[in-house]
């Protein structure tokens, strides 16, 4: 359970070491001025990050150097699209290393969907539920999944971090899929209860 | 649409967490793309990914890795970025957008084959992945699928019509998220035939002597 005793190591360091605050405003001075000294401090918090990431899921050193800086490489291109009403700079960015590691690691597409409301309807828009964790702030997010009991932390941790469908996480911690299955419920609707109380 | 049967919590974070195969997560996004509730719990899970993502400890990166990031930026772009794309219809002829390519004429002219009388399928190409495929089935009004139970997940989606099983009803827009636990067996229901999009990864098991003889000749 080596695996395990990583995560638990991940965990920690997300209570001891918030995002700076200025990512948001460091992506929008990348994309309306091209700014070099901004997108060196993007570059500071989100590359050694990335790296790990991807070697979590299975690259080599080499190969987790190169789609970090290829990730770095599209958050440029991309930050004129990065919309700070709609998602947190580091949920984007996320959605920017994972999209490259499926096509990578994977060789692989993602499908991916518009989800925010730019495109709805007025109808479709009254029935979106309003609970989202949209908005919050990356400090006190990290602090919420920091305070996620570590039964739930781990599952989570192995379904973005190891790739591993939940089948297969229920093997790597030996209990059943449906056990798997409520506790990433859980912990999702942990994180929207608590963002509920604070707004 | 009115939409009553959603993905599990715990697909929406697999297809939001990249962890889910390519099969599965195409129509996770199909029914994505008319369902904004579902949309709304996907955006959660990337932001608890990106919490991960700022909770993972840094890596030492190569010497001179932010100098060589900017050269391939200078190489690559310039230093010009892209600008927002236009945002793309989310249904193209009243199919999810996500499966236009595999369905350019949309729903009226899919290219069917007879798996037995009054089921019709179309697989998808390029999606296989070990056991698991995608495949469009048409099932004729008041046509039973044999009893099956499924060695791993299977996903469906209603594109057009209805089916019931022991679970519910399910109509156009409605997901069923099935694992290994559940075993059913579902009716086209409707005077139409129900088309549904379904997605799994691995062979379904089909149980009673139909089923047994069902297998061979269907291949899922």
């Amino acid at each position: 359970m080596t695996q395990v005793a990583i995560t638990h190591e991940a965990q920690t360091s997300a209570a001891t070491t918030p995002p700076p605050p200025e990512l948001a405003d460091w992506l929008a001075a990348v994309a309306q001025r091209h700014d070099r000294v901004a997108f060196a401090g993007l570059f500071q918090w989100f590359a050694p990050r990335i790296k790990r990431y991807m070697e979590r899921l299975g690259a080599d050193h080499a190969l987790a150097e190169d789609l970090a800086q290829e990730t770095l490489v599209q958050v440029w291109r991309k930050a004129g699209q990065y919309d700070p009403a709609k998602a947190g700079p580091s949920a984007w960015v996320f959605t920017v290393a994972r999209n490259l590691r499926i096509d990578r690691l994977r060789r692989q597409r993602f499908f991916e969907v518009e989800l925010t409301e730019a495109a709805e309807t007025e109808d479709e828009r009254r029935d979106g539920h309003q609970r989202t964790l949209d908005g919050l702030d990356a400090a006190r997010l990290s602090a919420l999944v920091a305070e996620l009991p570590t039964e739930q932390i781990h599952v989570v941790q192995l379904a973005y971090f190891e790739g591993l469908s939940h089948a297969e996480v229920g093997k790597a911690l030996e209990v059943p899929l449906g056990t798997v299955k409520s506790r990433l419920r859980l912990a999702l609707t942990k994180l929207r209860g608590a963002m509920e109380v604070e707004s | 649409m009115n939409i009553r049967h959603h993905p599990d919590d715990a697909s929406l974070i697999a297809y939001a967490a990249g962890s889910m195969t390519e099969g599965l997560a195409l129509v996770v996004a199909a029914h994505l793309e008319l369902c904004p509730q579902c949309r709304a719990r996907v955006r959660e899970a990337q932001d608890l990914g990106g919490s991960l993502l700022d909770g993972l400890d840094a890596a030492p990166l190569d010497d001179g890795a932010l100098a060589a990031t900017l050269a391939r930026i200078d190489a690559i772009t310039g230093t010009e970025t892209e600008p927002s794309p236009a945002l793309r219809p989310r249904t193209v002829a009243g199919l999810p957008a996500t499966l236009s390519p595999w369905l350019p004429a949309g729903l009226d002219r899919v290219p069917w084959r007879t798996l037995v009388p009054g089921i019709r399928h179309f697989r998808f190409p390029g999606l296989d992945n070990g056991n698991g495929t995608v495949r469009l089935l048409a099932i004729a009004p008041g046509t039973a699928l044999p009893h099956h139970g499924h060695g791993g997940s299977e996903l469906t989606l209603v594109l057009r019509g209805s089916f019931a099983d022991e679970i519910g009803r399910f109509q156009a827009g409605d997901f069923a998220d099935l694992d290994p636990s559940i075993q059913h067996q579902p009716v086209a229901d409707t005077d139409n035939p129900c088309i549904c999009l379904i997605a799994t990864d691995a062979r379904l098991r089909f149980t009673g002597v139909m089923g047994r003889l069902f297998q061979p000749l269907v291949g899922i």
